[in-house]
């Protein structure tokens, strides 16, 4: 990964993660004040146990799959992809167009 | 393989793609993709004519527009997306992991069974609500307790009857363990198309057992409307975008024969659609009696999601630099990035209309209509007509008859969708407004007929686009001699 590409790449993690964390952060202590007042908080806990759900079932996926170092080398899978895609179609001549080359 | 052995032994040992791929699942799945497009354009020209007061069949309960404007939509989710996506699939999944689907058998099963549950589906929708009233469906509804509808489930995009439920899930259980157990056994760190389909598979059952069943069994009222909305928007963010993306990733850099610009981030879109896309379907019911915070969550967690489509998009046109020239030279490409285009218009759409202030005008009109089509035609459809012009001279063993019906095809259905789009986001625009100053109804509609006509035409435009597709591909499989040879410059670049 170049340089360029890693601060890019950092950048958005920030841009998206810090306002995201701040808004849900916010609206859930503002949930857990109304379900604890009794005014209808109860009322929202199906949509709010399936977002939940979701999440913890990828978070632990998350943490699979830097436990088993899918993120050390971040960029060898593309260029592995590449390589295999062209070791199986070699020698195969299929255009799309009776004109091409 | 051992470790001993050297890179021609090891090239020598792995499979070949035709120990991998079962060519004729994915042309069966491809005929089937495209023959449910047709009945589903037909469908929605039907409901575009009644809207004009052209409709052909007035009086035919059968045919009446109501129940084919379910048969529209329905048909392009689990007749066209769902069967393209399968049998495009079963090309990318086996060449991604260098291991068959768990069973060729199983494949097929599936691909009966699931044709057989779209046209059940079909048959619940048109037969069911003429059935309904029949004394022994009453008799048995009462002895066994059975929910009464026998035809659409009150639920958007969710109308398949109660009846074919259980056996879709088992449906999309059976696809999912027929393509995890390659993703299973594959090793080392694995590209980003994987990550996106194998969280297709669990993402699209479990959206799918959500907005089916709990509405139906479960919760009611406005808690049902929550889940109803959460449904309709995890069907696109959870089953159509992730496997149209992870397709998008497989596809654009082996034409582009260029690896993608950033795979760092394209597992940051990945990460951050699984954080933040499951809670914004809400956002389809600002101003009901759902909970404002729930609201205002689904509205903060939408504008994330743009952020994150920003990734996705930043990483594909980092990719194209330095190739520009595939996008007019190459069919596939250009299909490719025209999707994307719209998917950046479609997503910039979003996070204007989830504000509170944008709702208040455009809510129920036809912006949103405008807004579907764009992204399930204009985006997923175009990326699907890219991936199978390319994919069936390989799979026919022929070069396509006509480049001029290719060409056709795209402009008609790019074009005709840009119409359809920017007519109906303008005519929401005007309902809005018209609805706002509190005039009569009858104001509206009469003041819409000149969008909606615009919009049977742009309709028609899309679906000869398709008409040319299907005679050009009817042509090339029986082998007729191609037409209209171009100069080789012009011609699109498969893999050599």
């Amino acid at each position: 990964m170049t340089r360029i590409q890693s601060r890019v790449t950092a950048l958005m993690a920030v841009v998206i993660l810090l306002p995201s964390l701040y808004g849900f952060a916010g609206k859930f202590l503002e949930f857990v004040h109304i379900y604890r007042s009794g005014g209808g908080g109860e009322f929202a806990v199906a949509p709010i146990l399936n977002y939940l759900l979701a999440s913890a079932g990828f978070f632990c996926m998350l943490l699979w799959a830097a436990w088993n170092g899918m993120f050390r080398d971040m960029e060898r899978p593309k260029n592995e992809f590449l390589d295999n895609e062209s070791r199986l179609d070699a020698g195969v001549r299929a255009p799309l167009f009776r004109s091409h080359p | 393989m051992t470790h001993g052995a050297s890179p021609t032994d090891r090239a020598a040992a792995l499979p070949t793609h035709d120990d991998l791929v079962d060519e004729r699942i994915v042309i069966c799945y491809y005929v089937a993709a495209l023959s449910f497009l047709t009945i589903s354009m037909i469908a929605g020209l039907l409901m575009a004519l009644q809207l004009v007061h052209w409709y052909p069949f007035k009086g035919v309960e059968l045919l009446s527009p109501g129940r084919w404007r379910m048969i529209h939509t329905n048909a392009i989710a689990y007749g066209f997306l769902a069967n393209a996506f399968l049998g495009t699939l079963h090309w990318a999944v086996p060449r991604l992991t260098f291991h068959t689907v768990a069973s060729r058998a199983l494949s097929w099963f599936i691909f009966v069974a699931w044709q057989a549950i779209v046209l059940a589906t079909a048959v619940g929708i048109v037969v069911g609500p003429t059935l309904q009233d029949r004394p022994w469906l009453l008799a048995a509804a009462k002895a066994w307790h059975l929910p009464m509808s026998l035809g659409a489930q009150g639920l958007e995009w969710g109308e398949t009857p109660f009846w074919i439920d259980p056996v879709a899930l088992v449906g999309l259980a059976l696809v999912a363990v027929n393509f995890m157990v390659p993703i299973g056994r594959s090793r080392g760190p694995m590209y980003v198309s994987l990550w996106y389909f194998m969280a297709a598979f669990v993402w699209t059952f479990l959206t799918y057992a959500m907005g089916n069943l709990l509405p139906e069994y479960r919760v009611a009222g406005t808690s049902a409307g929550a889940i109803g909305g959460l449904f309709i928007h995890d069907l696109v963010g959870l089953f159509v975008t992730p496997l149209g993306w992870g397709l998008m990733y497989y596809f654009v850099p082996i034409l582009l024969k260029k690896p993608i610009w950033s795979h760092g981030l394209s597992l940051v879109g990945f990460w951050g659609l699984a954080f933040f896309y499951p809670l914004q379907g809400i956002h389809h019911f600002l101003y009901t009696p759902i909970p404002m915070f729930l609201q205002y969550g689904a509205v903060i967690s939408t504008i994330a999601v743009e952020l994150v489509v920003a990734t996705v998009v930043i990483n594909f046109f980092g990719t194209l630099s330095g190739r520009g020239q595939a996008f007019f030279d190459n069919l596939p490409v250009r299909y490719f990035y025209t999707g994307m285009v719209f998917y950046f218009i479609t997503c910039f759409q979003c996070a204007l209309q989830v504000t509170l202030t944008f709702q208040k005008l455009i809510h129920f009109t036809d912006w949103v209509v405008g807004h579907a089509h764009l992204v399930m035609f204009g985006v997923f459809s175009l990326w699907l007509f890219g991936i199978m012009t390319y994919l069936f001279p390989r799979l026919l063993g022929r070069p396509w008859w006509s480049r001029s019906l290719c060409e056709y095809h795209y402009w008609l259905s790019a074009g005709g969708l840009a119409v359809m789009f920017l007519d109906l986001t303008l005519a929401g625009v005007f309902q809005g407004y018209y609805w706002a100053s509190l005039q009569p109804w009858d104001v509206s509609t009469n003041g819409s007929q000149p969008f909606w006509i615009t919009r049977v035409f742009a309709g028609l435009a899309m679906f000869a686009g398709l008409i040319c597709f299907l005679v050009n591909l009817w042509m090339t499989a029986r082998g007729a001699e191609a037409t209209d040879p171009l100069p080789a410059r012009a011609a699109g670049t498969p893999a050599a």
